[in-house]
């Protein structure tokens, strides 16, 4: 065991050497340990990304100057059907129903997998940003009634973020991240 | 004969050899020694000083690791729906939406019930000047910085799509544009 030893102690004197407690030390670093360990509390929240597509003003840049992208316009306004529309500005270049099914996995969790597979193929067929080097990511934008319950919506952003594409941070990190950006329409 | 006499000294009788070291000597337990009838030590020494170490490292990251409160303040009446392609969480205001009430940062911040009585969008004035006020003070104390504009909503998993936008659209003129939902993290499907 740990000591500590000076010497002496010869002579008839009283020896300097000590013992140090380990064992009831160590006893109480696992009483700690194990405290902890049952007290953590070991996070299972994340966030979900979308930016805000708010009607307001008219911006300065004039609208010729506008880069008119291909974005993909998921529709989740039927009962029935969503409705997956790539526009080029205004101007609808292609239009596709999925039916909607969704799949109930407990009481808040709903998924649409049905959805994210017609997304990936859309992607795969019309995305404009592939490339790792490339910086921009291909657009979607969400419609929804005033009805829809926000696990509905959480389901379907989900969805769009399934395609998953490489993308360069620079200094050869590459790593994978959503095809899609996602902007949820408020109007 | 002096060639015999040379080599007389390798012609000694052959015997056993005895114990002859260091025989004379009374204590036993050097003779003992001495003579290789010790046996190997059978105590264990036990390296408890690594072992310490490793304790107090585990100790160490818990403890720093350790929130009293709880990790995030998420209100109870709130229940969170799931996703799977999520991102980490991120240090932002956050805004609560429970049944009625709406909240940032657990500080009241107006109701939801004037929107579902009037069944239109509309800016929650409440909402809109804490979330300005926020702002402003970010700006003070992060002076040339330009704010990130993230704002994290926490919403109830059965919240209508219309209370959710009017709060969407009082953080984008608030100056949060870019929302972040927070969820409950689902593990990846292979």
């Amino acid at each position: 065991m740990a000591g500590i030893d000076v010497g002496g102690g010869h002579g008839g004197k009283r020896s300097l050497n000590q013992e140090i407690p380990l064992i009831p030390f160590i006893d109480f670093l696992l009483c700690l340990v194990s405290f902890l360990l049952i007290t953590a509390v070991w996070s299972q929240m994340a966030r979900i990304n979308a930016d805000a597509r708010v009607p307001g003003p008219p911006k300065d840049e004039p609208q010729e100057n506008v880069v008119k992208e291909k974005q993909l316009n998921v529709e989740m306004r039927g009962e029935r059907y969503f409705k997956l529309i790539w526009k080029e500005g205004s101007t609808v270049v292609n239009t596709v129903d999925v039916e909607r099914k969704p799949v109930m996995a407990g009481e808040s969790v709903v998924r649409y997998p049905d959805l994210a597979k017609k997304i990936q193929e859309e992607w795969t067929a019309n995305g404009s940003h592939r490339a790792a080097s490339d910086k921009k990511l291909d657009q979607a934008v969400l419609h929804t009634d005033n009805t829809t319950m926000f696990q509905d919506i959480i389901a379907v952003i989900d969805a769009i973020y399934t395609p998953q594409r490489e993308f360069d941070f620079g200094g050869g990190n590459v790593k994978q991240v959503p095809a899609f950006n996602v902007t949820f329409a408020v109007n | 004969m002096s060639a015999n006499k040379a080599l007389s000294r390798f012609h000694q009788p052959i015997a056993v050899p005895g114990r002859r070291l260091m025989h004379h000597l009374p204590l036993k337990f050097v003779q003992k020694k001495v003579i290789g009838g010790g046996g190997r030590a059978v105590n264990q020494e036990i390296p408890l000083i690594p072992f310490i170490d490793f304790l107090l490292c585990i100790v160490l990251f818990l403890l720093a690791s350790f929130s009293a409160s709880g990790e995030l303040p998420i209100d109870k009446n709130v229940k969170l729906p799931t996703a799977e392609n999520v991102l980490d969480m991120t240090d932002a205001p956050m805004v609560a939406i429970t049944g009625t009430q709406i909240l940032v940062d657990g500080m009241p911040a107006g109701t939801t019930r004037d929107i579902e009585e009037s069944n239109r969008m509309q800016r929650i004035e409440g909402l809109f000047n804490i979330l300005k006020n926020k702002r402003e003070l970010w700006k003070q104390i992060n002076p040339g910085k330009e704010n990130p504009g993230v704002v994290v909503l926490q919403v109830d998993h059965r919240v209508q799509a219309l209370v959710v936008k009017s709060v969407f659209q009082t953080a984008a003129f608030a100056g949060y544009p870019n929302v972040s939902f927070m969820v409950k993290r689902l593990g990846k499907a292979e």
